[in-house]
């Protein structure tokens, strides 16, 4: 069970930006865009068959040729304002029949990916998920930003349309960050390096369609980009999300009417500003996601 | 404390060689299974070791299969006139890699397993009328030519579908392959409406090879009566159940069934097998 280096670059306290698949995949399209814009030079892997099943076989004229497993790759990208690393797993090492890893493979996983990130000197890491907000698809999503450590606080409170979880509403600074993206900030605490996690939100009523939401992903672009003082070109992601749109309000105009009606509330933000009384209750919530639910259901048995 | 050993081993089989074949559980048709329960049968195969669940199998409940309750084990069984090894296990539901290597590490080291054959049944849309064909996948073109004496189809081409993925046997073949030792995933294509029954001709396809290939001199005739045996009932669905033939019929003609089709037939087979089972006679209209 290890890595493997490809080569290995001289790189001065690179920044590990680590990222794998979760929902509406928004954290992974966003490192993966800084990723490509940046032609970030990959340098290695972590080997994978230790963590995963393999995800496709080639049987040439009857035998059998290779055994492709989900990557785990690292790249590396020296730039005027420092050294970068990216980590990008395209799968997370769960067990049968679960998206998220958990357990004793996922804490191997996260370690490999910081032996590699130590070994090349990091001492700062970024992590990217998605926030289930309730939220409208018409509101530009905000990032959720949860570090590892308190002294990070006022660093992350001067990130533009960045939250805070206490200032998410209802919460008071309490949730949880399902799977390695969440890991990975307290695997990096216990190794005392710093670490945050950006959350790009999706609407409640979104999280479970077939497509990504390059929206929220183009929202943690920009504060990674401005953060790690990097200018990063998104006119493909701009591109994706206008498509992306039009398929949500395809989809919206079909969402009957009294179901629109809750969903229209969440144009009020419910949070950022606690102290004004909240337009969407905790009762309108419940019913918004039974609603969805059984119009998911509808529609699949329609399908 | 002493560490726990992930196999238990109940006794040392005495092999200077040995080829292995390994089946699954959950097999199309039961074909693996079936297969391996045949050989260890008439070649007087003995276990000799088991491997321990909890590293591999989630344990938090128990499934309930046929009105009894299952549990998953994966058993090695010798037949030391014949120099084979057989695994009959249930698929790990995790560790993969792990579980792999512990069966070559297990079959290497007790019986010195050099070459590996994993059997397995796959789905086709064809009638039962039709002969069954026994594909292969080597692990190298040395393999595929040690192949072509046999009756078999030695040389296709796949890839994995999008959306799913691939199976635990070509698995274990790319493992093997990586360990240097020679293997072959053998396969039978067994019709979509014998898939949750079983399918003898299959069987018999995948022994003949064995039979061949080892020198076993095996008795065909209790597998030959299965098959007799099946053929005729499915006759009298046929006779009993318009719809049914005339699907059937289709297919012999190489004509689709739509899916709704498909699970009609394969429903009212399954149904009516299941009712023409001794001691099951009668009990059901």
């Amino acid at each position: 069970m290890g890595f493997r280096f490809h080569k290995k670059p001289r790189l001065k306290s690179p920044v590990l930006i680590a990222c794998w698949p979760g929902i509406a995949n928004i954290g992974i399209i966003a490192v993966d865009t800084l990723r490509e814009t940046l032609e970030a030079e990959e340098f290695g892997e972590i080997e994978p068959w230790d963590f995963f099943y393999p995800q496709q076989v080639s049987i040439k004229s009857g035998v059998l040729e290779d055994l492709e497993f989900p990557a785990s790759k690292f790249y590396f990208k020296k730039t005027a304002s420092g050294d970068l690393i990216f980590f990008i797993g395209e799968e997370q090492p769960a067990a049968a029949g679960k998206a998220y890893a958990e357990g004793g493979k996922a804490y191997q996983l996260a370690n490999l990916v910081l032996d590699v990130a130590q070994k090349f000197g990091s001492r700062r890491v970024y992590t990217s998920g998605a926030a289930v907000a309730p939220v409208h698809h018409t509101m530009t999503p905000r990032v959720w930003a949860v570090p590892n450590d308190r002294s990070l606080i006022a660093e992350v409170r001067k990130y533009e349309n960045t939250i805070l979880m206490s200032e998410v509403e209802e919460r008071e600074g309490e949730g949880n960050i399902v799977g390695l993206n969440g890991l990975l900030l307290g695997v990096a605490k216990k190794r005392g390096l710093e670490a945050i996690c950006l959350m790009g939100e999706i609407p409640i009523y979104l999280q479970g369609l077939p497509f990504s939401y390059p929206q929220a992903s183009k929202s943690v672009v920009e504060v990674l980009s401005r953060t790690l003082g990097i200018e990063v070109d998104t006119t493909r992601l701009d591109e994706w999300a206008s498509q992306v749109e039009e398929e949500i309000e395809h989809f919206y105009q079909q969402v009957p009417p009294e179901i629109k009606k809750q969903l229209e509330k969440l144009k009020h933000r419910p949070y950022a500003k606690p102290s004004e009384p909240s337009p969407i209750t905790e009762e309108d919530k419940g019913k918004i996601m039974e609603d969805i639910d059984k119009l998911f259901k509808k529609r699949g048995e329609e399908d | 404390m002493s560490q726990r050993q992930p196999v238990k081993i109940h006794r040392r089989p005495e092999l200077q060689s040995s080829s292995l074949v390994v089946a699954w559980d959950e097999d199309a048709g039961q074909l693996g299974q079936k297969v391996t329960d045949y050989l260890i049968q008439r070649l007087g195969g003995e276990e000799f070791g088991e491997i321990e669940p909890e590293d591999f199998f989630s344990l938090g409940d128990v499934r309930v299969e046929g009105d009894v309750a299952q549990f998953p084990e994966g058993k090695f069984f010798v037949c030391p006139q014949d120099d084979l090894v057989i695994l009959k296990s249930a698929p790990p539901q995790f560790e993969w890699y792990k579980f792999l290597n512990l069966i070559l590490d297990v079959a290497g080291h007790y019986c010195q397993t050099k070459e590996l054959y994993t059997v397995g049944g796959m789905v086709t849309l064809t009638a039962h009328t039709a002969p069954r064909a026994l594909l292969a996948t080597s692990s190298s073109p040395e393999v595929k030519e040690m192949l072509s004496r046999y009756d078999l189809i030695p040389d296709m081409d796949y890839q994995t579908p999008p959306g799913q993925r691939p199976t635990l046997s070509s698995f274990l073949l790319w493992v093997a392959k990586g360990r240097n030792i020679p293997g072959v995933s053998l396969w039978v294509p067994i019709p979509l409406y014998l898939v949750a029954n079983e399918d003898p001709q299959a069987q018999k396809k995948v022994l003949q090879f064995f039979d061949e290939r080892f020198a076993l001199n095996l008795d065909f005739e209790p597998v030959d009566r299965k098959v007799r045996e099946q053929n005729e009932k499915l006759a009298q669905a046929r006779l009993r159940l318009p719809e049914i033939d005339e699907y059937i019929r289709r297919l012999e003609s190489n004509l689709k069934l739509s899916d709704e089709e498909n699970e009609t037939l394969s429903q009212e087979i399954a149904k009516f097998l299941r009712e023409e089972e001794p001691g099951r006679r009668g009990k059901t209209k």
